[in-house]
């Protein structure tokens, strides 16, 4: 792959861009980069001072996040009976709907910086500690029984195997940490912060100032894309190896028991929640534990209608955009594995875009396309589709070189090889993809209905903060986290299934 | 049972190993090797003898018998520092130079560092001049003479090793069987060897266990008395021939 029909394409974009920007109906909601130019020459000061506060947020979440990440994997590979509640845990904390919990964080932590930084640690840190978990597995058993034929245990092989072994995977964690640590921070200010590109885009998005709104869009994912570029030149300079294109491999179940991971899990999950309350002695009137959840959600049928309609409006348009995003990746990738060609193309391009804090160009989308159920569709969509497509090539390009070397033999076509080889070769790659796309949907929705739209549970979880209405903000964030886990779950099960069949060595504990 | 008990110095009694999903790989046996001398164990494709190295290494557990090994059991001589273990793959780390790797041994055996004998045996096992070498750089058989030279590290009492020239070419694989066995033959190690190649069995040890197809039983118990060092063309000597022959034919008919 030459570096060369990506630039032409980037000019060709580029052109394509400010040749639409000039079409006078178009005006009206997309700059050309000519204005963005002039824009930010303009308002350089104002961008540069927004843009160090929310990447110090951003840097001060990322430290924070990436750390627990690192203590919670060393934990989980010491004590491996705790895995599956550490992953539980943190799995639950990535679903927890972040523009919900940063108005509790704003009364919990005040008006200072601490919700963006938590925040942007919730972001992060279980990406960050899925990567881990593999690479601290990615250890041959030849060299574990080296160890333990000199009598040493766990503690010798996180040592002096696990740790350097995990050390290309925690990487590629912190590759895709870098740009969620920046839109945890962004999300994070548009919940009330004095400072940053979220205030700007919040601003901008009030006053419809079109130009500010794609120059502030384009600095904050050109920021993105800066960090996640240095921490792959990074990790080349110290590994002397690219890091690994992250695949979450498969969680294999416990052969004893499906039901009582769960059920410690769920326990563990309301236990850290009540505690947590009582011992920060936090006021009644704000802080709802799980009691008073359980009483609203079963008991007021008002705040429970109220919920349920805004859930329908949200899951319908959450799930079309989730599987077209699956499916245009997916597509995406089959179809630019049949013409080679095209890959040189596409390929620098999404991996340039995949760095792109998606969420926070929403406006912008939702801008292009409407304030309509296509808009919404469309963001969830394209939240979706890098990864996928990026995780998909990837698959299909781990199709067995000897498998497809018969179909040659044979003289069967790329069709043939794609039919019978290749797609069950993307599968495990495609089922990581969608796993981990179900939080990034719900979070692309409710932004969307938060700020565009006004529909749906993003606008209700707004609204219930803006009037103080912990009640149903509580139960809000109780709701879409319990459904979004159990959609991961879901998608878990079906993988489970599939790849039973289709690629049993993934299933292998 | 085969072999002297009373200078044994790995003891097997009523030693027996199933699988989950219920394949016996190894069914009440009962073993001595005696100390100081190399045993080899030869038998078909997965008949079991690596369970057994396993077995005798504490690397599994069996399912029932036991294993001592002089008068304790793996687990604690493995915390002594005492077993060495040479695998199929040198199962090198890719991160670490060769000396780094073969002093990593001392370090899993809690042992002081000691960088004269590990400069001593990488030159011993004719790797001079790749001390600061990373694996990626070194061929197959290179890389198998690190591993030798990691596994006599720590000076073992026992070592075992599981066909450890199994996965190089047939001329290194000869070389390799020539020139590494002198480095513990002689000095009071007590080596178990599995391979499936008679040749390499007859060639490194002093005494050969032919063992039956899963699961595995002892069909013949040979003695190898010929004189060491043992040179190139042994494999024309008669007598390697009479043994090589024995060997054939005991696991033909196992």
């Amino acid at each position: 792959m030459t570096p060369r029909p990506g630039l032409i394409g980037a000019i060709l974009l580029l052109i394509g861009w400010q040749a639409l920007a000039m079409e006078l109906s178009l005006g009206l909601i997309l700059a050309g980069p000519l204005e963005i130019l002039r824009w930010l020459f303009e308002h350089s000061g104002l961008v540069a001072r927004a843009l160090g506060r929310t990447a110090s947020n951003a840097a001060a979440g990322f430290l924070l996040g990436n750390f627990a990440a690192i203590f919670c994997a060393a934990i989980a590979v010491l004590w491996p009976r705790l895995q599956d509640l550490v992953l539980g845990l943190a799995l639950a904390g990535f679903c927890l709907p972040l523009i919900a919990i940063g108005p509790i964080l704003r009364v919990l932590m005040g008006p200072g910086e601490g919700p963006q930084i938590v925040l942007a640690a919730l972001a992060v840190h279980f990406t960050t500690l899925a990567a881990l978990l593999i690479g601290l597995r990615a250890v041959p058993a030849v060299w574990l029984d080296l160890v333990h034929s000199y009598g040493r245990g766990r503690f010798s092989e996180l040592w002096h195997l696990r740790a350097r072994a995990a050390l290309p995977y925690l990487f590629a964690g912190l590759q895709i940490a870098a740009p969620a640590a920046f839109l945890g921070a962004m999300v994070g200010e548009f919940t009330g912060a004095e400072r940053g590109m979220g205030v700007l885009t919040i601003r901008y998005m009030r006053a419809l100032d079109v130009p500010a709104l794609w120059s502030v869009a384009l600095v904050a994912a050109t920021a993105a894309m800066l960090a996640h570029a240095a921490i792959g030149a990074l990790a080349r300079k110290l590994l002397r190896e690219d890091p690994p294109l992250l695949l979450a491999p498969p969680r294999v179940p416990a052969a004893r028991s499906s039901l009582l991971g769960p059920v410690i899990l769920a326990i563990a999950v309301i236990g850290l929640w009540a505690a947590a309350i009582r011992l920060a002695g936090l006021s009644p009137f704000f802080a709802k534990g799980p009691a008073e959840v359980a009483a609203a959600l079963f008991h007021d049928p008002a705040l429970r209608d109220g919920l349920m309609r805004a859930l329908g409006q949200s899951a319908g348009l959450a799930a079309a955009g989730y599987l077209a995003g699956l499916a245009g990746g997916a597509g995406l990738a089959v179809l630019v594995t049949l013409r080679p060609g095209a890959a040189g193309f596409v390929l620098p391009l999404a991996l340039a875009l995949r760095a792109v804090p998606i969420v926070t160009t929403g406006p912008l989308i939702v801008l292009l396309l409407g304030r309509n159920a296509l808009g919404t569709v469309s963001l969830v969509a394209i939240m979706i589709f890098f990864p996928s497509f990026i995780a998909c090539l990837h698959g299909l390009r781990q199709a067995p070189g000897q498998i497809l070397d018969l179909f040659r033999v044979h003289a069967a076509g790329p069709l043939a090889q794609m039919l019978h080889v290749r797609l069950a070769a993307m599968l495990p790659a495609f089922f990581a993809a969608a796993r981990m796309g179900v939080p990034a949907a719900i979070l692309a929705v409710t932004v969307v209905e938060w700020l565009v739209t006004g529909r749906g549970l993003g606008s209700l979880m707004a609204l219930a903060a803006s009037t103080s209405d912990y009640r149903m903000l509580w139960s809000a964030v109780a709701l879409v986290t319990v459904i979004a886990m159990l959609c991961h779950a879901g998608v878990a099960a079906i993988e489970r299934r599939v790849l039973g069949v289709y690629a049993p060595e993934q299933m292998r504990p | 049972m085969p072999g002297s008990e009373a200078a044994a110095a790995i003891i097997c009694r009523g030693l027996s190993k199933t699988h989950p999903g219920g394949v016996e790989a190894v069914a009440e046996m009962d073993l001595a090797f005696s100390e100081g001398l190399t045993t080899a164990l030869i038998g078909p494709s997965g008949c079991g003898k690596s369970t057994l190295l396993r077995l005798i290494a504490g690397l599994d557990m069996p399912s029932g018998g036991t294993v001592s090994i002089l008068g304790r059991t793996p687990a604690e001589q493995r915390r002594e520092g005492a077993i060495s273990v040479a695998f199929q793959d040198p199962s090198l780390l890719p991160w670490l130079t060769v000396q780094q790797n073969v002093a990593l041994a001392r370090r899993l055996a809690r042992q002081e560092p000691d960088p004269d004998h590990v400069a001593r045996l990488i030159a011993l096992v004719g790797l001079d001049g790749f001390a600061a070498t990373r694996p990626a750089a070194l061929s197959g058989g290179m890389r198998q003479r690190a591993a030798i030279a990691r596994s006599l590290v720590t000076r073992p009492r026992i070592l075992l090793l599981d066909e450890p020239f199994g996965a190089v070419d047939e001329l290194t694989r000869r070389q390799l069987a020539r020139d590494l066995p002198p480095l513990w033959q002689g000095r009071g190690t007590t080596a178990v060897l599995v391979t499936h190649s008679i040749d390499e069995a007859v060639t490194l040890s002093d005494r050969i266990l032919v063992l039956s197809p899963r699961p595995a039983r002892i069909v013949a118990d040979l003695a190898v008395p010929l004189p060491r060092p043992r040179p190139a063309d042994l494999d024309q000597n008669p007598q390697f021939r009479a043994i090589a022959s024995l060997a054939l034919a005991a696991l033909s008919c196992g």
